[in-house]
């Protein structure tokens, strides 16, 4: 399986992926190979994390997604560089407060709009990211959400812990 | 045992910890750095030592030194800073120091691109240095290939009284991956030979086991000496052509000998197989994809990743990729280890597939190349 995570920089993307990727190795019997892109600029350019999942180790062959399963858009620009890399019939989250223009492919497509969630309901902007992790963790159970909330803890600066995990319980919390 | 999401990088300095390294000498360098950093929060804590030094060649010579306190010892560097260590090098070949080298290459020659990844060290990291002799090379292509290799490298190294090189690049050193941490206990851990003979009978250079001598450290109570000249097996410089005889070979059998026992592998579909990719690495990856693509168009490809490059073991190979009627030796360079492949497969065909890039070569390219010789 291959999960594929784009935004531009400033949007934690790369933290989304650290996240997702260290819950699945840590908490699942899931192999994983994991890579990530990013600019060289701090905000505005490419960011982008690629996981690589298999059940055996020999299968999580590779650190480059060639046809992702899973995709986190969180920008347009991303959304529109890469959407070739993703595979039809793949479960596609993307954050509909950054982008205008969904192209028509054969995906399920999850049109949310994680950045003015975290803007206007969890109160900071900064967690759109753990609002998209938790719905992809909530529609794919790829990991227990129990799991990626104590990678939360372990990754995360302490003063910053109650935040995402509000941000990563939004969807949970909704019926 | 420990399970962790970590890099290449992390990989090896979390290695180098459980197996028992005190000493760490280095100087900064892209993509090798946070070997560095890491070993300079976490070693102190496990009552080893870090210092940065002036420069490499310093630093490997601060490893050399503190090998011979007994201490296991290491640097990490990429290509510019592993040339400037290659004259030490010699002189911790000719005088048996056990140290391992974490070799991160990047893009090169000189400072090239330094985040990016290739393979253009892979001989210079055994025939770099001068005297015509080998050192081991082992290469890893995943953060757990690296964590079990640096294990291996130490072991390596203490066993065979040798320095050893860990070849990895910009690639490794900063995929994550799913890491199974094997802990003391759980792992062998080799140490050298001490000598068992009292200080008055004690020769430091004469083998006493498969060509290897015990090796008495600073403050042992032995005289120990650690001769750079050609010496006899007292340790006295010898000019003499029987000397230098006696010591080059064994200096050269030591690690050629042992090739069998130190070579290391993954193989996918080779037998009965019609073509074989041979690769290592970071490419290596790769490789497996794309044999993999070819498998389903209906191709009898099988993939052989080399964890050991040096010592070669000639019939190790051979045999392994014996049913093939083409070898491919895939690589990110202008096609350098395939040169020893090719002097070693001699009744078959050897097809050189360099890729230059500065990420994992496209498997789909190598799909392509390959697609012409099929």
């Amino acid at each position: 399986m291959e999960i594929l995570i784009a935004g531009r920089g400033g949007q934690g993307i790369l933290l989304l992926g650290h996240i997702l990727g260290r819950a699945i190795a840590k908490h699942t019997n899931l192999y994983i190979l994991g890579s990530e892109i990013y600019a060289a600029e701090t905000r505005g350019g490419d960011s982008r994390v690629d996981l690589v999942v298999a059940d055996r180790e020999e299968d999580a062959d590779f650190i480059k997604v060639m046809k992702a399963d899973i995709a986190i858009f969180m920008h347009q620009l991303q959304l529109d560089a890469y959407k070739d890399l993703v595979r039809d019939g793949a479960l596609v989250f993307i954050d509909k407060s950054n982008t205008t223009n969904i192209p028509q492919r054969n995906w399920k497509v999850y049109l949310e709009p994680y950045t003015d969630i975290a803007e206007k309901e969890i109160g900071n902007i900064r967690v759109a990211n753990m609002v998209a992790l938790g719905h992809l963790i909530k529609v794919t159970s790829i990991v227990p959400p129990e799991a990626v909330e104590d990678t939360i803890k372990e990754v995360v600066a302490r003063e910053w812990v109650d935040v995402n995990i509000k941000a990563f319980r939004y969807y949970f919390s909704k019926s | 045992m420990r399970v962790d999401y970590i890099t290449g990088n992390t990989a090896i300095a979390e290695a180098a910890i459980v197996a028992g390294l005190k000493f760490y000498a280095g100087y900064p360098i892209t993509p090798s750095s946070d070997i560095f950093e890491y070993l300079a929060r976490e070693l102190p804590k496990h009552g080893g030592h870090v210092i940065q030094f002036e420069d490499e060649i310093a630093s490997i010579n601060a490893v050399i030194g503190a090998s011979w306190a007994c201490a296991k010892a290491m640097t990490a560097t990429s290509g510019p800073g592993f040339s400037l260590m290659l004259e030490a090098i010699s002189l911790a070949v000719i005088t048996e120091t056990p140290l391992v080298i974490a070799y991160v290459m990047r893009t090169g020659p000189s400072t090239g691109v330094p985040t990016r990844a290739g393979q253009y060290d892979v001989l210079q990291a055994t025939y770099g240095f001068h005297g015509g002799l080998v050192i081991p090379v082992l290469a890893a292509s995943t953060p757990q290939e690296a964590y079990d290799l640096t294990v291996k490298a130490f072991n390596v190294s203490e066993m065979l009284r040798t320095p050893v090189v860990l070849l990895t690049d910009a690639t490794i050193a900063h995929t994550y991956g799913k890491v199974i941490m094997r802990e003391r206990g759980e792992l062998e851990i080799i140490e050298r030979i001490r000598p068992l003979t009292p200080p008055d009978k004690y020769k430091p250079y004469e083998p006493v086991k498969e060509h290897v001598p015990a090796m008495a450290c600073f403050g042992d109570g032995y005289n120990v000496l650690v001769e750079s000249l050609t010496h006899d097996e007292r340790g006295y410089y010898a000019p003499r052509t029987d000397v230098q005889r006696k010591l080059m070979w064994r200096l050269y059998r030591k690690i050629v000998d042992s090739a069998p026992k130190l070579f290391d592998y993954s193989a996918i579909g080779l037998e009965g197989c019609d073509y074989a990719f041979i690769s290592y690495g970071s490419t290596a990856l790769s490789a497996q994809v794309a044999a993999k693509m070819l498998r389903e168009k209906g191709y009898r490809v099988g993939t052989l990743k080399l964890r050991t490059l040096y010592p070669i073991y000639e019939d190790g190979i051979r045999k392994l990729v014996s049913s093939a009627k083409k070898v491919f030796v895939i690589e990110n360079n202008v096609g350098l280890y395939y040169r020893e492949l090719r002097a070693i497969l001699r009744d078959k065909e050897v097809v050189s597939v360099p890729i230059i890039d500065l990420d994992l070569p496209q498997p789909q390219e190598i799909v392509e190349v390959v697609k012409q010789w099929l």
